[in-house]
């Protein structure tokens, strides 16, 4: 393991803090270095989400800070956060997201176009991905004829493109069933090894927490362990 | 949905000003050519004390001058006098026009506007020319006789016998309403007196107008040289009502394209929530979103604008060749001067500027929605179902 991405230090979120407080993230110390393949476990409404909310910069702390590589992202502004996350984080969510009618590899290009890659850099890249991510001959399929699994491994190439410092995935595998789960999670750990992508999965499902190498389980919004394998 | 609403409202805009302009259009040139004319030309006193002796002094001169100006197209010298005819049943006021019935025919084409009879024709001593309105008022018809009675040049009460020889119906409703056509030398030799009170003229294009009037009012310093719009005001009046009417249909039109575009458009938003929620949630500043949302309308409109001016220019197309028969109300039509058949056309400039204002409409259109877009929390809008 190498330099930490994130650090996050007494990290607190409390919803509805002037009428019934509701605290979702109770002062987390916590460093995620480069490379990582991370999942954070716990029940239900134990804060996962709103942990990789906070520390995708989409969700703003109550108390504490969160650092990614050397920025605080609680200082930016927000059109530099936006333009952070645009360039440094990796999202895939539960529900895939993709957009209707790009095909699979406009998806994956767009958000490189975002970042105003050139045509030749976003083809090269997003057909890379999409060989990688074994969906060399549906890239030209729109979302809506693809299965749940590859809309997610879509969405896992579209998180990739732009070679972000980490990805955050949350539930990502919530609405697959047992085989798309388990392609899904092969590829993720391929990337981790290929790349040295750094992903942090929030996930109840055992089958993932399984290929984790580092599992964070939260209860009522505190750390209770940190296990390495 | 938008698309619908730009090409149908840019339809209709087309077709309701292209019939504006041919009514107006219609309106202006019957008023001229059966009325008005292009120029009139009068004694300075006649205006004010419409008197048979207040009569153009240079009217040789003026004739002459008319004849070989190349810009005239035609002229009609009048002598006017205000009388009465009457019938064995009944009478009326009538201003009786005392015209050259060739120069008259050119200016007027009142020899084209008869509906029974010859145009001075058949009888040789006073033949008089009336509307049909007036005939049906006295209760007369073809070869009835008619006595005219006015003042002469002495101010005495004067009468002649006169026989109508035709019988006209103008498309001007003024003319129908008390205009009687009698031949010059027939109510000079009655009044007394062969000036001319009014002479009428054509011009051969509307461009050639002023130019007319600018050389008359250099060689000719004591007459009243008047264009059709100042003798008749009501045509400023309709150019101006009809200006008025066309903005205010574009107002109305462009406030319910408006309102239909910010509606479409915020469902657009409404429905892509949780797509704009990604967008913003990966990193595309809220400027890019509001851009995209524009961008959106502007696209729709683009291509929607021209689809409405093109079905307005083959609807032009259509009637402008055909015409648009309003039969059905020719008689209330014909009250006020107007056809009963249009053919609606409209200035290649009225399309270029339709689509500006509905680019521009579209624009403002999209405001609303591309703000309500930027002001989605990344967060909440992801997670909506």
């Amino acid at each position: 393991m190498s330099m930490p991405v994130i650090e996050t230090i007494k990290l607190k979120k409390v919803y509805n803090p002037d009428k019934i407080p509701v605290v979702a993230i109770d002062s987390v110390d916590l460093t995620i270095e480069q490379g990582e393949f991370t999942a954070i476990v716990g029940p239900s409404g134990c804060g996962k989400t709103t942990l990789l909310n906070l520390i995708g910069g989409l969700d703003v702390p109550t108390e504490g800070s969160v650092k990614v590589a050397d920025t605080q992202i609680g200082q930016l502004r927000e059109a530099q956060l936006t333009d952070f996350r645009l360039k440094h984080i990796g999202f895939v969510f539960q529900s895939y997201n993709l957009i209707p009618v790009l095909t699979a590899r406009e998806n994956v290009e767009f958000i490189m176009l975002l970042q105003n890659s050139d045509k030749k850099e976003r083809e090269g890249r997003s057909a890379e991905l999409m060989e990688k991510m074994g969906m060399k001959e549906a890239m030209d399929r729109r979302p809506a004829e693809l299965s749940g699994g590859q809309q997610q491994r879509v969405a896992v190439a579209r998180a990739l493109a732009s070679r972000p410092k980490f990805i955050l995935a949350d539930e990502p595998t919530a609405n697959l069933d047992s085989k798309s789960t388990e392609s899904l999670l092969d590829i993720m750990s391929r990337m981790n090894q290929e790349e040295n992508a750094t992903f942090i999965f929030s996930t109840h499902d055992h089958r993932v927490i399984d290929k984790a190498r580092r599992v964070i389980t939260l209860e009522d919004g505190k750390i209770t362990s940190d296990e390495r394998r | 949905m938008v698309m619908g609403a730009i090409i149908v409202g840019v339809w209709a805009l087309i077709f309701l000003f292209s019939f504006l302009n041919s009514f107006n259009e219609a309106y202006l040139r019957n008023a001229i050519n059966y009325e008005y004319s292009h120029i009139q030309v009068h004694h300075r006193s006649y205006l004010t004390e419409p008197d048979v002796k207040f009569s153009i002094t240079d009217k040789e001169k003026m004739i002459s001058a008319l004849s070989s100006n190349s810009m005239v197209q035609a002229y009609s010298a009048r002598q006017l006098v205000s009388g009465m005819i009457a019938s064995s049943k009944a009478n009326s006021g009538v201003m009786i026009y005392g015209v050259s019935p060739a120069d008259e025919a050119q200016v007027t084409a009142l020899d084209q506007q008869l509906v029974e009879g010859d145009y001075f024709a058949e009888i040789k001593r006073n033949p008089v020319l009336i509307s049909k309105k007036t005939a049906d008022k006295l209760k007369i018809g073809l070869r009835s006789k008619v006595v005219l009675t006015f003042q002469n040049i002495e101010g005495e009460i004067t009468s002649g016998a006169f026989r109508v020889t035709g019988i006209f119906d103008s498309k001007s409703p003024k003319i129908n309403e008390s205009v009687i056509y009698v031949r010059q030398s027939d109510i000079s030799r009655l009044v007394g007196f062969e000036g001319v009170n009014e002479i009428a003229i054509l011009a051969s294009q509307l461009r050639e107008i002023p130019q007319i009037e600018e050389d008359l009012r250099r060689e000719f310093g004591e007459v009243t040289i008047r264009r059709y719009n100042i003798v008749a005001p009501e045509f400023d009046l309709l150019e101006q009502q009809s200006t008025v009417s066309k903005q205010m249909l574009t107002t109305i039109i462009m406030l319910a394209l408006l309102f239909g575009i910010i509606n479409t458009m915020l469902m657009a938003v409404l429905e892509r929530t949780k797509e704009i929620g990604m967008l913003r949630s990966v990193g595309m500043q809220k400027l890019r979103v509001f851009g995209m949302i524009i961008w959106e309308t502007l696209l729709l409109s683009l291509v929607a604008a021209p689809v409405g001016l093109m079905m307005g220019f083959v609807t032009n197309l259509y009637f402008g060749e055909r015409g648009m028969d309003l039969s059905r109300y020719a008689e209330s039509l014909k009250e006020y001067g107007y056809d009963s058949i249009y053919y609606p056309s409209l200035d290649n400039s009225a399309y270029y500027i339709l689509m500006l204002v509905v680019v521009v409409t579209a624009l403002i259109g999209a405001i609303y929605p591309a703000w309500k877009a930027i002001q989605l929390n990344p967060l909440e809008a992801i997670r909506k179902l």
